[in-house]
């Protein structure tokens, strides 16, 4: 009777563990002040074109930020930037500056939103469904407003490629035609494995099983993969794995010798902005 | 998660003597260590036989249930400044409580160590061998995971206290997302192991 006590009892702590996966996102306070004053020399935009905006993602509100017009949503070309894994959206504003002047100053509309549990966004980012829910919230947002998926770019960076790799495998309400992934991760197996050196699959420590490569192979349409050869937190032979598995109808590829996981600031905004037109005009 | 755990046993025990302790592993990770907890218990078979079994605790927080069982297998006593020598076999498993997923990894290792007294310094190597190494994503596995190790514990009547600084392995590199792992020109891990036993 006491061994049965005892083993009931190991199970039930056991089911009450823990999730890795909370401990590893890095959200925090957000300020949000998106003006002129926090973006780059040369990168600045109307100030009238700079919105904020609010979704309901399950019962949590996500905060956005949209530049362009509101209006144009059912006209323009909009860029939806998933940001990578730090406090708030407030450390990719100068990185928004940039695309808002891509190919020419508000060419292309640009959003960007605080994933749950970032910056304003109430609540917690825990795991794939909570990222997916929030995206499709904003893309809802969108779709309401007139955009359609011949003038949607979806552009992530690092832990943004979480969300995008879902989406583009077709779990997004407007259909994912050209993304773009900068830096991305490969797949939480692989995190793990690259940790610990053993053959662990992620299922030890997180119910977030995330498979960039398996949703590549699952992307029908356009990619452009844009990596540093010394990226160290997102290692660049199994991105490059994860992305290979892609068999849509584009694929392009930016490898950065001896650049790191800020590729933008390590390859410059010219070269930076050069290869995303590139694509972007294919 | 792999070798996070102080050496379990230098020094055979001595024939039906128990000894059961908690052990703290602190690999460094950026600035700071990972606290890596366990348990174990350990029973001398004969003079130079001693085996053991534990679990890891800080694994099954996050979901994973690790075991472990062994035996140290005395080889030659020390004698003055002679060292002596053993070697251990066992296993090391982990079952997902989410999937029940599971892995097995057999291990196997020798310990030269010095005895005067209570006092026992030792050196000890270790490897991990990872039969499933083909199941890694994007071919990132390899067969063996080697650890080093120094370190000295004081065993006295019915305690025992244990340090060591051990060397994981560093025949790879190990990545953590936005995080610095220290290790030896950037390969493997590093960081400082206790242990805390009683015998009876």
């Amino acid at each position: 009777m006491k061994k049965t006590i005892l083993l009931f009892t190991a199970l039930l702590a056991l089911n009450s563990c823990q999730d890795i996966g909370g401990a590893l996102f890095f959200a925090g306070d957000g300020t949000y002040e998106f003006t002129n004053d926090n973006l780059e020399t040369g990168y600045l935009v109307n100030e009238t074109k700079i919105h904020r905006f609010e979704t309901y993602s399950e019962n949590d509100t996500i905060q956005g930020v949209y530049v362009g017009d509101f209006s144009q949503i059912e006209n323009d070309t909009i860029i939806v930037y998933l940001h990578g894994n730090a406090p708030s959206m407030d450390n990719f504003w100068s990185t928004i500056g940039v695309l808002a002047n891509l190919n020419e100053q508000h060419h292309y509309g640009v959003l960007m939103y605080d994933y749950r549990g970032y910056g304003k966004s109430t609540g917690t980012t825990v795991d794939a469904a909570s990222m997916q829910a929030d995206y499709n919230s904003v893309l809802n947002w969108l779709k309401v407003r007139g955009l359609t998926s011949d003038r949607m770019v979806v552009f992530a960076n690092s832990l943004g490629s979480l969300p995008a790799g879902a989406a583009a495998a077709g779990n997004s309400p407007i259909t994912v035609e050209k993304l773009v992934m900068e830096v991305p991760q490969s797949s939480a197996d692989a995190i793990l494995q690259g940790a610990t050196g053993l053959s662990l699959p992620s299922s030890m420590i997180t119910g977030y099983n995330f498979d960039l490569g398996s949703d590549m192979a699952n992307y029908p349409g356009d990619l452009l993969w844009m990596h540093g050869t010394a990226d160290d937190v997102a290692p660049i032979g199994n991105a490059r794995a994860a992305m290979a598995e892609h068999q849509g109808t584009y694929y392009s590829e930016a490898v950065y010798e001896g650049a790191g996981h800020g590729l933008r600031w390590d390859i410059g905004n010219e070269e930076w902005s050069r290869v995303l037109l590139d694509f972007m005009r294919e | 998660m792999a070798s996070c755990a102080p050496t379990k046993i230098v020094a055979p025990l001595e024939e039906g003597a128990w000894q059961a302790g908690a052990t703290l592993g602190r690999p460094q990770i950026n600035d700071g260590s990972l606290p890596m907890l366990g348990v174990y218990a350990a029973k001398g078979i004969s003079n130079a036989r001693t085996i053991y079994g534990g679990a890891g605790l800080s694994s099954s927080l996050f979901g994973a249930i690790q075991l472990e069982g062994g035996v140290v297998q005395g080889i030659t006593e020390p004698v003055g400044w002679k060292p002596g020598l053993s070697i251990s076999y066992g296993a090391n498993s982990f079952i997902s409580a989410r999937n029940a997923d599971l892995r097995v990894y057999p291990d196997a290792g020798a310990n030269m160590y010095w005895k005067k007294g209570p006092h026992i310094a030792h050196f000890s190597a270790n490897t991990w061998i990872d039969p499933t190494w083909f199941l890694t994503r994007y071919d990132q596995g390899q067969l063996l995971a080697p650890s080093l190790g120094a370190g000295y514990r004081f065993r006295y009547r019915w305690m025992e206290i244990q340090a060591e600084y051990k060397f994981v392995n560093p025949t790879r590199e190990l990545v953590v997302p936005q995080a610095n792992v220290p290790g030896i020109n950037g390969l493997g891990g590093r960081g400082f192991y206790y242990g805390i036993a009683i015998n009876f």
